[in-house]
């Protein structure tokens, strides 16, 4: 009788842990469904993209380009492939990845002025993307994993939008920030607002979701920034268009479509 | 109807007939730029015919269409020559049509067109196609290495590969220097010489046979690219001189040859041989022509800093038959010393070549600093090109640069060019 009672105690006292711990979502969680929410959308995306790069004097340069994605595995690997419209000088270059995330990416680029199929070597996630704020990683996402992530704040609002507040700081030392904060959606699990600080304590980076609509009942960003705050410079990338599930496939991904770009999907 | 002709007419016909599937195009969208160059040689002592390598004004116009299954492309050139301002040159750079064949995984591109393929970072041993060596030399931007070609080419891709054939109709040769803008060596006289040493080499027959046939098999396992390849044609340099017309010419070549390329170590490494088939000196006894030959080159490339890439490349070569081209120079030299005419020199077995690129990009990728060296060890001789380009806006931009060769020997491939030590500005307006 009393291995019974003992048996009903813990039993009880473990449905209670596993409520509150299913009520109160942990901030890797919380995470992990903001990286699928912003990176994973839809099993496909086929994006009209216009990017902004302001710098310190004001001076704007401006790259238009359509972007195709395919979710080879959902939180898995990705495949994106880029179609250069603007500026004259890189106008019908095309550029690939594939997004490994246990591993380095594999890039290529294809110039079409030389028909030259080039393999770029991936290394360095952090460099600049066509020279603007955002980073090879921002495009891609940067895997939940490679960061632990304590939850400040479930009660924080941004613009309207209840947003838990997440810290985040890298596993592996030496990386180029100390801590980043992420205000989530508690809705949509969207980023909202993130911000990069380095071993001062200060914000050298700063990333805002500036405009979010809704595209087939997908949430989505249709307008970010990412501010270079050390530099007084930053850039804009605006969704013109956005459509989700329009049945790209993987062969699309291969050197046949980089060096013949597939005219169905690049408008 | 001679074979030109006939081509020109298959070439029409599968334009029309691919028509159909491009009138569904939207729109004809065009774009280009407009290039100023000026170069000034360093080196009084250059015997070329003009004091400067180059001076020209360049428009470039692009245009193009597409529907669903098909495109146009066209891409002209206006240059005016500084020179001699009455000199207008027009060149089509490209002018092809693409199409696809969906229902047989096939991929068409007939027309004027650029051809590249293999691994190597501007050093070539599959690639067999066209290149333009004197624009190369004097400061153009790179995309005129690539000297443009009328060909058909089929991609056919299955689930074992790819492959792709290139027919070239019309034998087109590399443009090398004549003199003019770049002096050489003149392999006859022994020295390096000028326009007036120039000799015009003797183009192949324009026949069905002499056609330029090129193949290439491709397949990707675990991320790396394997690649083999075939050539039927012809040198593309005018290596071949014949003594009874003293006239120069493009031997006949074959050329088989594979390739690797993958992700190594956060890199990228790439991996490429051929066999250099010297089809009219296939026993190597013909001094006049040059022997059939084995190269190889391995390469590896990664970021060493931020928006900071690096390259290392080596490429090995080796003469077959090289005993039997020591006894033809002998009897050569001989002859020279009877004839009162000066000793030909004497080529090594094997030739060693190493390069390696440097690329910076500064202030958002708005200025880029780019530094390309080639030493052979071999030959004793090196060739460094350096460039500074600055982004002024998404339109305008601005390049200094220069080209500098040295060389303990006048014959080898950069020691030859010793005197043509050239610098440039160059400023282009895109649109």
């Amino acid at each position: 009788m009393k291995k019974f009672t003992l048996s009903i105690l813990i039993f009880a006292l473990m449905a209670v842990f596993a409520k509150s711990a299913w009520a109160q979502e942990s901030a890797e969680e919380i995470m992990q469904k903001s990286h699928m929410a912003y990176y994973y959308a839809g099993d496909d995306g086929m994006t009209e993209v216009t990017m902004k790069i302001v710098n310190s004097k004001g001076r704007e340069r401006l790259r238009e380009f359509s972007m195709l994605r395919l979710d080879v595995e959902e939180g898995g690997t990705q495949k994106y492939y880029t179609y250069f419209k603007k500026p004259s000088d890189v106008s019908r270059l095309t550029f690939m990845v594939w997004k490994n995330p246990d591993a380095n990416d594999d890039r290529w680029l294809y110039v079409p002025s030389v028909d030259l199929v080039k393999r770029l070597s991936a290394d360095d996630k952090n460099s600049s993307f066509v020279g603007s704020d955002f980073s090879y990683e921002d495009v891609s996402g940067r895997h939940w994993t490679e960061d632990t992530h304590t939850l400040v704040s479930d009660k924080e609002t941004l613009n309207g939008h209840d947003a838990y507040l997440i810290s985040s700081k890298p596993k592996a030392g030496g990386d180029y920030f100390v801590e980043k904060k992420t205000w989530v959606d508690k809705k949509t699990y969207l980023p909202l607002k993130e911000e990069y600080y380095d071993k001062d304590g200060k914000v050298f980076r700063r990333f805002t979701a500036d405009k979010i609509e809704d595209i087939d009942g997908i949430t989505t960003i249709t307008q970010r920034t990412m501010e270079n705050v050390d530099k007084g410079q930053h850039t804009t990338i605006i969704f013109d268009s956005i459509d989700y599930n329009v049945g790209i496939t993987d062969d699309i991904f291969t050197e046949r479509y980089l060096k013949n770009p597939p005219r169905k999907f690049i408008k | 109807m001679n074979f030109k002709k006939a081509t020109w007419m298959v070439l029409i016909a599968v334009a029309m007939w691919a028509m159909p599937t491009i009138a569904s195009a939207q729109e004809v969208m065009w774009g280009g730029f407009v290039e100023g160059l000026w170069g000034a040689g360093l080196d009084d002592k250059n015997p070329t015919s003009r004091d400067y390598p180059v001076a020209e004004t360049r428009l470039q116009l692009r245009l193009e269409s597409y529907g669903d299954r098909a495109e146009v492309f066209g891409r002209l050139d206006f240059v005016q020559d500084g020179f001699d301002s009455a000199n207008y040159d027009v060149q089509l750079r490209e002018a092809y049509i693409k199409f696809r064949m969906e229902s047989a995984n096939m991929d068409f591109k007939i027309g004027r067109q650029i051809l590249t393929w293999g691994t190597g970072d501007l050093i070539f041993i599959n690639d067999v196609f066209a290149k333009d060596y004197q624009s190369f030399l004097i400061g153009r931007q790179d995309q005129y290495l690539k000297a443009p070609q009328t060909a058909v080419r089929v991609e056919w891709y299955n689930p074992l590969g790819s492959f792709t054939i290139v027919g070239i109709p019309d034998f087109e040769p590399n443009v090398t220097p004549t003199g003019e803008r770049l002096s050489f060596f003149n392999p006859n006289s022994g020295t390096i010489v000028g326009a007036d040493g120039y000799m015009a080499p003797v183009e192949p027959a324009n026949k069905f046979e002499n056609s330029e046939i090129a193949f290439k098999y491709s397949k990707m396992i675990k991320g790396f690219n394997f690649s083999g390849y075939a050539y039927k044609g012809f040198y593309k340099n005018p290596i071949g001189f014949d003594p009874n017309t003293s006239t120069v010419f493009y031997p006949e070549l074959n050329v088989y040859g594979a390739s690797l390329r993958g992700q190594v170590m956060g890199g990228i490494l790439w991996m490429e041989g051929g066999y250099f088939d010297s089809r009219e000196d296939r026993d190597g006894t013909n001094f006049f022509i040059e022997n059939s030959s084995m190269k190889g080159l391995v390469g590896f490339e990664r970021q060493v800093g931020t928006d900071l890439t690096a390259n290392l490349q080596f490429q090995y070569e080796q003469m077959v038959d090289y005993d039997k081209y020591e006894t033809s120079h002998t009897q050569m030299a001989d002859y020279a010393v009877m004839m009162g005419m000066p000793t030909p020199a004497k080529a090594d077995e094997t030739r060693t070549l190493v390069t390696s690129r440097w690329t910076k990009q500064l202030y958002a990728q708005t200025l880029t600093l780019s530094l390309f060296g080639f030493y052979s060890p071999s030959d004793e001789d090196a060739y460094v090109r350096f460039s500074a380009e600055y982004k002024y806006s998404d339109e305008l931009s601005l390049m200094a640069g220069g080209n500098i060769f040295d060389g303990n020997y006048a014959y080898t491939q950069w020691g030859q060019f010793s005197y043509n030590d050239n610098l440039y500005i160059k400023i282009n307006y895109g649109f």
